[in-house]
């Protein structure tokens, strides 16, 4: 037992030291850049004197260049030269905060930035005290003002000099959220105290994920927010105070044909970038508007995002950020008159690079520019930056003292920045081999703890056994499929069918020796894998049909009345439960009252999900309420009912377990806590669980009740520990995949996150998506206890499923490791991993281990 | 305790199970295993059968992936007919030579027994009739039942029904017709069957092969190789004929006799 405790301990220090070595934290250099006239000569002169950014959120390039595009103002203005427009390529994790960081800082952010996305106010991740062109305005004595996604508040905490936050709560909010930020338009316009407006649009995103991006409400808010660039061109035009004003149009990610993002594919990693000013008049005729793509979505020239930085820099004057990894747009330059001001433009963003090279891959040659160097062939990427620094500091030094002439030394520089920014951009020198190898041999130490314990129970070669090595190891070995780990639901549905079957045939065996209960069997394996069915069919998951047509989207949300009914009976059903093992305990004159309060908990639960659903999916919950019911619900407070809720659910396993302690007949006394205390926690927790998932989602826990009650009369009394584990981990990774989840960051509901939660609390709101997206698996674990309970043993239980995790991270990290260099690794081995902590640490450590000590405790007090 | 293999000799678990359980009734004496017919055509097309059902399929692979319900429609007739040649050659027809309950099983079956299997069948004629019987009667009863199951287990439902018909009609025409055509409509041995009590023989064998291939044959699927044998149902047809030809082989050499005990 004290090995498999220490195997246990050993899991969390594996898991961190990997994802130390893993996701490194990424240096940047402190402080803000200054122009050092001295050593640089002068500055380029500034074009602008203030910049309006509109981001759109999610704005894919063909939604603004396209044929199909509402934008045709802009449209007009790209074919008359005021507008030169990009398609600005975005870095995975196609999330709005890294988004923003690169817009921002022009690094490129590291894949923490997901992990902080959801925990937004870790102050690690402010970009407050980071070099940015917004630091820089500032730096200048200017004044900044923000109004949109409340995004840019946590990363530039007291940075705005006015600012309107507008946060992403309900998807289905399409135009509150843009109207929130549309309002100061005119206003922002008449004042002449900024010099740089921020604006962030988020209905688009909302739209997008609401409905796709083909969705009717598409083209009228692409309308919307044209209507928004012509209103400010008008007034750049018009106005004498902004007639120095850029507009910079951009997205900061784009969307699959789901309407999700956050992955790598073309779709997601290609929003439009315009920019915007009479003034580009003179250095463009204009191009084709609309355009049909390249390939994909490839309109126009293509740019990294990052190039947006030392752009906006060089236009405004500004020095280049630190950090940035951006390199200037070349079609701008035209804008200087001057080819010197080329020169010097790129020469800053050259200078400041080579910093950041420098750091990176160190070299005598960046000092001593007449050193011997041998650039016949460079091999490694630090040689082949150093070598293409070499050719600048030449062309330099051959001019002796004079300016070199721009078109020979521009094509260097703008090669340097190139091959600079895409070495750069490439993290795969960043791992640290030695965190990432100890913690491989931590998990591998784990794995070995936890054998030797428990080696009496895994090398019992039976059928149960060897099904639990069959999952294990094909589950390792799949870890290394990039495709398999995009489609793992695959895996356990499959897996699930076989364990059935299995199942079904040990129990027909003892029913086929004593002669009986043979057609009953047969009947509980079917519905069992009826169930499972239905369950596997409910949400379409994986990547590669995503958006496919599935139970919900081809039939219960087009009948809104199915959904409550079904939901209801969820409701109905986990209310008779509760009260039924309440009142086990209760005098017969009490049972009415006691399904009465059991009510009481599940009512409130139940009219939560209708005002939630209310304003996250208006569209289900309006043809059931109609006008008047919407209006109720809307007015209803989330916050407090959700607190209330949460309190109910305590109340009530409070009253479960003082009833059980102190409540029971003195006959009874002695009899073992059987499993209905753990039955009674199981209602309230599913009660819990549902108020945590969307509602086309809570009938799937009528089906798991429905395939828990089959589950447990199939496996019988004589169910060993190793059939009720193998089941508990089938079980509830098949119903993380069904509930539509995915091994991608994009899958990720953050719906649930707020419940309750007035303001924001990082360990709150973070317990709250782990719960509101593992809500099956954590169901079923809890089922798993439930089996358990009647055993009374508890050593294989843990031994096996330490072994399963611990096996399954060891397959990871290893796969991690080898394929660091891979295409995917950070589109699809690093969420996995992600996921992988989750599931150990969340899911195996704090759920199951939880549920073990509760038994523990429930059999100490008996 | 503890068991080395899945497997265990016939003395093995199916009678201990039954000691500890005390059942009411007598624990159900096991049946023997069938044995295949005493003459020498039938111990030679008994391997020469897999190999041509297998070329016949491997063929026409190529025209499976192409057109899969033109080509396992087209399939089924000659599958049919090697299957009824099969049987008829080389299988004791139900009824005709059943190892009676009482008939002591045989640890290690010995070529000699097999002459009392030989005997009373009618010869060729006699059984071609009933195996003619046994197919019908499993593409009409096992097919629906057997695509039901392939549902269950993750078969589409809103598409590629036919598909899915069409694999489950090889699947029965491959696993169960020699089931059906061996052991009849006896209730007692289909229960045995079913609830894996049976002894290994090559038909049985066969059968599980062809099921557990057919489920492995789904692993395939969701790989990224974007081949076009991936598609539904190609695989799973694939594993079940593989299924069938090892199960089949292994059923009627190495673990026959033997029982599978999932204890």
């Amino acid at each position: 037992m004290a090995t498999l405790v220490i195997a246990n301990l050993l899991i969390p220090a594996a898991v961190l030291t990997f994802a130390a070595g893993f996701f490194p934290y990424k240096p940047f250099l402190p402080g803000l850049a200054e122009h050092d006239v001295s050593e640089r000569g002068e500055m380029p002169p500034a074009q602008f004197d203030k910049v309006i950014l509109m981001v759109v959120d999610a704005l894919r390039s063909d939604f603004v260049f396209g044929k199909s595009s509402g934008f045709k103002f802009t449209q007009s203005l790209i074919a008359n030269g005021a507008a030169l427009p990009f398609t600005a390529h975005a870095t995975s994790p196609t999330v709005t905060m890294p988004r923003v960081k690169a817009i921002t800082t022009g690094s490129i952010p590291s894949f923490l930035d997901v992990i902080l996305n959801f925990a937004e106010s870790d102050t690690t991740s402010t970009l407050a005290y980071q070099d940015t062109w917004l630091a820089q305005i500032k730096a200048k004595g200017g004044n900044l003002v923000m109004h949109g996604d409340d995004t840019w508040l946590k990363l530039f905490p007291e940075t705005f000099y006015r600012a309107d936050g507008t946060t992403s709560f309900f998807v289905s909010d399409f135009t509150e959220v843009d109207n929130n930020v549309t309002r100061h338009v005119p206003d922002e316009l008449r004042a002449n105290d900024w010099n740089a407006l921020i604006m962030h649009y988020l209905g688009l995103d909302h739209i997008g994920h609401k409905a796709g991006p083909l969705s009717p409400n598409m083209i009228p808010k692409q309308q919307e927010m044209d209507g928004i660039v012509q209103q400010i061109f008008e007034a750049i035009e018009n106005d004498p105070h902004l007639q120095s004003t850029l507009l910079v149009l951009c997205g900061d990610h784009g969307m699959t044909d789901g309407g999700n993002h956050g992955g790598s594919a073309p779709g997601e990693t290609s929003p439009a970038l315009v920019f915007i000013s009479p003034k580009f008049k003179s250095i463009s005729t204009g191009l084709d508007s609309p355009v049909e793509p390249h390939q994909d979505f490839d309109f126009y020239t293509k740019v990294e995002q990052s190039d947006i930085v030392p752009t906006i820099a060089g236009l405004l004057g500004l020095p280049v950020s630190l950090n940035n990894l951006g390199v200037f747009i070349s079609e701008l330059l035209p804008l200087w008159k001057n080819e010197r001001h080329h020169v010097l433009l790129l020469l800053n963003n050259v200078w400041q690079m080579h910093t950041l090279v420098k750091t990176a891959f160190p070299h005598e040659a960046y000092e001593h520019p007449y050193s011997q160097l041998d650039c016949s062939d460079p091999s490694s990427s630090g040689m082949k930056l150093v070598c293409k620094w070499r050719r600048i500091t030449d062309i330099i030094r051959v001019s002796d003292g004079r300016e070199p002439a721009p078109p020979v030394i521009l094509p260097a520089l703008i090669d340097f920045c190139k091959s600079a920014q895409e070495i750069m951009s490439s993290t795969a020198s960043n791992y640290n081999m030695a965190y990432l190898l100890s913690g491989i041999a931590l998990a591998f130490l784990s794995v070995a703890l936890t054998t030797t314990s428990a080696r009496s129970i895994i090398f019992r070669l039976n059928a149960a056994s060897l099904y639990f090595g069959l999952v294990l190891v094909l589950y390792g070995i799949l870890m290394f499929a990039s495709s398999y780990v995009e489609e793992e639901h695959h895996f356990w549905y499959w897996t699930t069918c076989g364990w059935i079957a299995l199942l079904c045939l040990q129990t027909l065996l003892g029913s086929y020796i004593k002669r009986e209960g043979i057609s009953k069997t047969i009947f509980k394996a079917a519905a069992l894998l009826l169930f499972h069915r239905l369950v596997r069919a409910w949400n379409q998951t994986g990547q590669k049909h995503s958006g496919e047509p599935d139970f919900v989207t081809s039939f219960l949300l087009p009948n809104p009345h199915t959904v409550w009914i079904l939901v209801g009976v969820t409701y109905f059903m986990l209310s008779l439960s509760l009260g039924s093992h309440l009142c086990r305990h209760i005098p017969p004159t009490y049972h009415v009252l006691t399904h009465i309060a059991a009510a009481g908990i599940a009512i409130p639960a139940f009219i939560f999900k209708l005002s939630f659903t209310a304003r996250d999916a208006p569209e289900i919950v309006r043809p059931v309420v109609g006008e008047s019911g919407m209006r109720v619900l809307e007015g209803l407070s989330l916050v407090l009912i959700a607190r209330a809720v949460f309190l109910l659910c305590a109340l009530g396993t409070v009253w479960v377990i003082s009833l059980e302690v102190w409540g029971r007949s003195p006959a009874k006394r002695n009899a073992p806590r059987g499993v209905e205390l753990f039955d009674a926690l199981h209602a309230i927790l599913s009660i819990f669980l549902i108020t945590q998932t969307r509602a086309h989602n809570v009938p799937l826990f009528l089906l798991f009740s429905l395939q828990f009650l089959c589950l447990r009369d199939a496996l019988g009394l004589q169910s060993t520990q190793t059939q009720i584990t193998i089941s508990t981990l089938l079980f509830a990774h098949t119903s993380f995949f069904a509930l539509g989840n995915t091994n991608a960051i994009s899958s990720i509901d953050l719906s649930n996150a707020y419940n309750g939660v007035a303001g924001y609390d990082v360990g709150v709101v973070g317990l709250l998506v782990f719960l509101s997206n593992w809500s099956g698996p954590v169901w079923w674990a809890w089922g798993g206890i439930c089996l358990l309970a009647s055993q009374g043993a508890l050593f294989g239980y843990l031994a096996l499923q330490t072994l399963f995790i611990a096996g399954s991270l060891l397959a990871i990290m290893v796969a991690c490791t080898a394929l660091r260099t891979h295409l995917f690794i950070w589109t699809v081995f690093s969420p996995k991993y992600l996921y992988a902590m989750a599931w150990s640490l969340g899911w195996h450590l704090l759920v199951c281990c939880y549920g073990l000590g509760a038994i523990w405790w429930a059999m100490g007090v008996s | 305790m503890n068991r080395h293999a899945l497997i265990t000799e016939k003395k093995g678990a199916g009678p201990e199970k039954s000691d500890q359980k005390a059942p009411p009734s007598p624990a159900p004496s096991p049946s023997a295993p069938i044995t295949t017919l005493d003459s020498g055509l039938a111990r030679i097309y008994t391997h020469l059968h897999p190999l041509l059902v297998l070329s016949l399929f491997f063929f026409r692979f190529q025209a499976t992936v192409e057109d899969p319900v033109t080509t396992l429609t087209n399939g089924l007739a000659p599958l049919g007919i090697l299957q009824i040649i099969y049987v008829v050659l080389c299988l004791p027809a139900t009824g005709s030579s059943t190892p009676s309950s009482a008939a002591k099983p045989t640890p290690k079956p010995s070529r000699g027994k097999k002459t009392q299997a030989g005997k009373g069948d009618g010869g060729v004629a006699g059984r071609t009739v009933p195996a003619m019987l046994s197919h019908l009667l499993t593409t009409l009863l096992a097919t629906p039942l057997l695509t039901i199951i392939l549902i269950l287990f993750g078969a589409p439902v809103t598409s590629k029904l036919w598909e899915t018909l069409l694999c489950a009609a090889h699947m029965s025409a491959l696993a169960i017709m020699p089931l059906v055509y061996v052991h009849g409509v006896d209730e007692g041995r289909w229960w045995e069957v079913a609830s894996l009590m049976s002894p290994v023989d090559e038909v049985f064998g066969a059968a599980i092969g062809t099921m557990v291939g057919a489920w492995a044959g789904a692993v395939p699927i969701p790989l990224d190789w974007d081949r076009e044998w991936q598609k539904w149902p190609v695989t799973i047809v694939t594993g079940a004929y593989m299924g069938w030809a090892v199960g089949k082989l292994l059923g009627g050499t190495l673990l026959r006799g033997k029982r599978i005990d999932l204890g």
